[in-house]
């Protein structure tokens, strides 16, 4: 739940604009100036390797890493790469917003996938293989060469999905589901931890805006 | 190293950096002892902090697969990310074995700090109830020492380290020093209201070792969220910029990294430690350091480790282990059962911006108190840990414009997860593995622990009552979990020292020295007799405090 701290999971604390970047770096200097200073060499960056920091740690920013203008995928064939960008514009698409495609989910999810298991790699190609196996059987083709209509008409069931009927004995999960349901919180989790993504969700940039408030309604309110 | 580091000899030797260790630095070189802290790990410095710096600029958004390389088991644990993996042990080089059948999850930091920096930081006294527990219902034992004997130094640990919290004036879970209180969301206002309306139950804000305004140099919280990864502010109570930089003030304490302690030395003729050997962690030279006294705060496992590892002629089964108990009665509080649902008539839209609030609710425990009687399929108890607020949807259902909507729309959620005791039992413990050593030579441990039928009834009663507050609550699409984590999984390992009156059935003495060998003393979580449900590390703070008091006391009576 967002509002503890040990659960947060997109962490949406900076900012990306370099007017305030250098604000924030302000703080953070003051911060630490008057502690740094008086902690001593105890307490200094000066005796650690650089292989014991993590990267983040050694103040990498590895944001624009996708935007490559050379980037060819790792993991993915190019007509998978090419599925799975057409995949994640059907699910978040551009609206008053960027969607998945500017957010480069199907880079993100290329890094990911080539350090995953060969069991997971499987799993995520199966399911994105299955994609365009209904493709061909209902059109004939491939989904990325779907109109937006029929790419709609392909998705839609399997993002609707009908409750089990019990008359009807639905009780079996359908696998058109469980692969569209991998293939769509695998995008949802690389397009909403992006920086389109967290700014999608309202994230104005900063890292603090005072405490807490909590519920401010009169007592009687929650009775 | 200058060489008269090694050469002097120390009233006294703190071995481990983190909340104990810090705290025995602290107190002891603040009363004029000269201390030498030793740590196994490298400094910490504010600058590595990553606390404000978004998942984005990550390579890989924490789903990095050096972490799965380097750290398969403590990744386990929630506060292992991309963003700080470094600070935690390199399995590969820090093994130890379990049973195949008894896994165990050790999840462990060397560094100066320890687990201070990650902590959950939640901390609750425990009370009479807790420290009488076997006086009550006959299983395993008291521990020396009632609440009003501990109390004073829980006293003096809160008013230092900055607890927030609220008073609730509830028997099972005695007041403390609070400043002020984080403030609730309407949905956890709503639990507490109706949790107190139908069953009598204390729900509150948790108490949490982050302060809330102005304190002993340390600026308020100001709501960033992840404490885990730093703080810029050392506004949560981490060690190094705290007790280990007051002990280092004081001009009295010597702090070495990198010294992986391997044995406690003993002057046999004497029965007395007369210091430890270690190993430095980047050249693997074994150096020797002398002191009058030896304080083990390394962590349960690992303080227990370093006194088997020190077996000598008249101690063939470990340090101080005269008893045969060193090792056993290995607990870690059971954690997983509760339930979940959803506040749909709480129409609050979750927020991407701070503040983010670093603490959650406590409901205090309500099964076999002096005033519930006493429940007919388990003894002790559980409380439970959770929160209720507005967060992003991405489970939503659906593609497109709308998916992106109902994300955005958000869900107000409401959990409770519970903490419960985990009995001591001597079938529970750890001793050296013969056939496995860490990357220094150092022979390492197996573990072996499992939860038994007390712990599993309880999590299933947890399972239930929790459903029943969030649906007394107005809760919907309620689920129960009945099931819980490995051991270890809490990271409240504790109890493999424990202490008592009686040496025959106790390893250390009620002022956490050993029976057997009076100036070595282990304060933290290892002298545990019992786990209690509370989170342990308030109470390894206090009774480190008053350990080290008792210890400067004999030296002024030159009783060392």
């Amino acid at each position: 739940m967002r509002n503890h701290g040990s659960e947060v999971s997109l962490s949406a604390q900076a900012t990306q604009s370099s007017a305030v970047i250098s604000r924030r770096d302000l703080i953070r200097a003051a911060l630490l100036a008057g502690t740094s200073a008086a902690l001593g060499p105890a307490f200094s960056l000066a005796q650690t390797a650089a292989f014991e920091l993590t990267p983040a740690q050694r103040g990498e920013d590895d944001s624009k890493q996708l935007a490559d203008p050379n980037w060819k995928p790792a993991f993915l064939s190019e007509d998978q790469n090419e599925t799975l960008i057409a995949l994640s514009d059907m699910i978040i698409p551009a609206t008053d917003t960027p969607g998945a495609k500017e957010a480069l989910v199907n880079r993100y999810l290329d890094l990911v996938l080539t350090g995953e298991s060969a069991e997971s790699q499987q799993n995520f190609l199966a399911s994105l293989n299955y994609i365009d196996s209904e493709s061909q059987r209902l059109f004939g083709k491939e989904f990325r060469s779907l109109t937006a209509e029929d790419q709609d008409d392909l998705l839609r069931p399997l993002a609707y999905p009908q409750r089990p009927s019990f008359w009807l004995n639905k009780d079996l999960p359908d696998p058109g589901v469980e692969h569209f349901g991998r293939l769509k919180s695998m995008i949802a989790v690389a397009y909403y931890t992006s920086e389109i993504g967290e700014r999608e969700l309202g994230w104005d940039g900063s890292f603090t805006h005072g405490p807490f408030q909590g519920c401010e309604h009169p007592t009687t309110t929650h009775k | 190293m200058p060489q008269d580091v090694l050469q002097q000899t120390y009233d006294a030797i703190v071995v481990g950096s983190g909340a104990t260790g810090g705290w025995a630095a602290k107190r002891l070189a603040e009363a004029g002892l000269k201390v030498v802290l030793l740590e196994a790990g490298r400094a910490v410095s504010p600058k590595e902090f990553t606390e404000h710096m978004p998942a984005y600029k990550l390579k890989y958004r924490d789903h990095s697969p050096e972490i799965e390389r380097t750290r398969p088991v403590q990744k386990q644990c929630y506060a292992c990310m991309e963003y700080n993996y470094e600070w935690f042990v390199d399995d590969l080089e820090n093994p130890y074995s379990t049973p195949a059948d008894r896994p165990f999850s050790w999840q462990r930091l060397r560094i100066v700090g320890g687990r201070s920096l990650v902590w959950g930081r939640q901390s609750y006294r425990l009370s009479d109830t807790d420290f009488k527990a076997a006086s009550r219902d006959g299983y395993g034992d008291d521990w020396p020492f009632s609440y009003a004997d501990l109390a004073p130094y829980y006293d003096i640990v809160e008013r230092y380290v900055g607890i927030t919290g609220a008073a609730e004036k509830n028997e099972m879970l005695p007041d403390g020093q609070f400043l002020p209180p984080m403030q609730m969301t309407c949905g956890e206002v709503r639990m507490r209201g109706r949790v107190k309306a139908k069953f009598g139950r204390t729900l509150t804000i948790g108490r949490a070792a982050i302060v809330t305004q102005p304190h002993n140099g340390r600026a308020p919280c100001h709501y960033c969220g992840p404490c885990e990864r730093g703080c810029s502010t050392f506004s949560y109570f981490s060690s190094p910029f705290t007790t280990v930089k007051d002990a280092l003030k004081s001009g009295n304490c010597t702090l070495i990294t990198n010294a992986v302690v391997r044995h406690v030395d003993m002057d046999s003729d004497a029965n007395k430690a007369r210091g430890v050997t270690y190993v430095d962690r980047l050249t693997k030279e074994t150096k020797e350091v002398r002191g009058k006294a030896v304080v083990l705060c390394a962590q349960a496992l690992e303080s227990t480790r370093i006194l088997l590892n020190s077996a000598t002629r008249e101690y063939p089964n470990g340090l101080a282990n005269s008893s045969g108990v060193l090792g056993h009665y290995l607990m870690d509080h059971v954690a997983g059962g509760g339930a979940s649902g959803t506040f749909d008539d709480l129409n609050v839209l979750p927020s991407a911006n701070p503040p983010h609030r670093p603490n959650g609710i406590y409901l205090v425990r309500f099964r076999n108190t002096p005033s519930s009687g006493k429940h007919p399929h388990f003894i002790r108890g559980y409380g439970f840990q959770g929160g209720s607020g507005p967060d992003f949807n991405m489970e939503a259902e659906g593609l497109g414009a709308e998916y992106k909507k109902a994300v955005k729309q958000g869900i107000y959620g409401a959990s409770l997860g519970a903490f419960g005791e985990s009995l001591a039992n001597f079938d529970n413990y750890c001793e050296i593995d013969q056939n496995l050593k860490d990357a220094w030579g150092i022979p390492a441990l197996r573990i072996s622990m499992a939860h038994g039928k007390n712990e599993a009834a309880m999590m299933r009663d947890a399972g239930v009552t929790a459903a029943e507050m969030l649906e007394a609550a107005g809760a919907k699409n309620i689920s129960v979990q009945t099931s819980f984590g490995i051991p270890g999984m809490a990271v409240h390992e504790v109890g493999t020292a424990r202490m008592g009156n009686d040496p025959k059935k106790f390893v250390l003495d009620p002022f956490n020295q050993a029976h057997d060998v009076k100036n070595l003393l282990v304060t933290d979580g290892s002298c545990y007799v019992s786990s209690a449900c509370q989170n342990p590390t308030l109470t390894m703070m206090a009774i480190t405090v008053r350990a080290c008091d008792h210890l400067i006391d004999r030296f002024r009576h030159s009783d060392v």
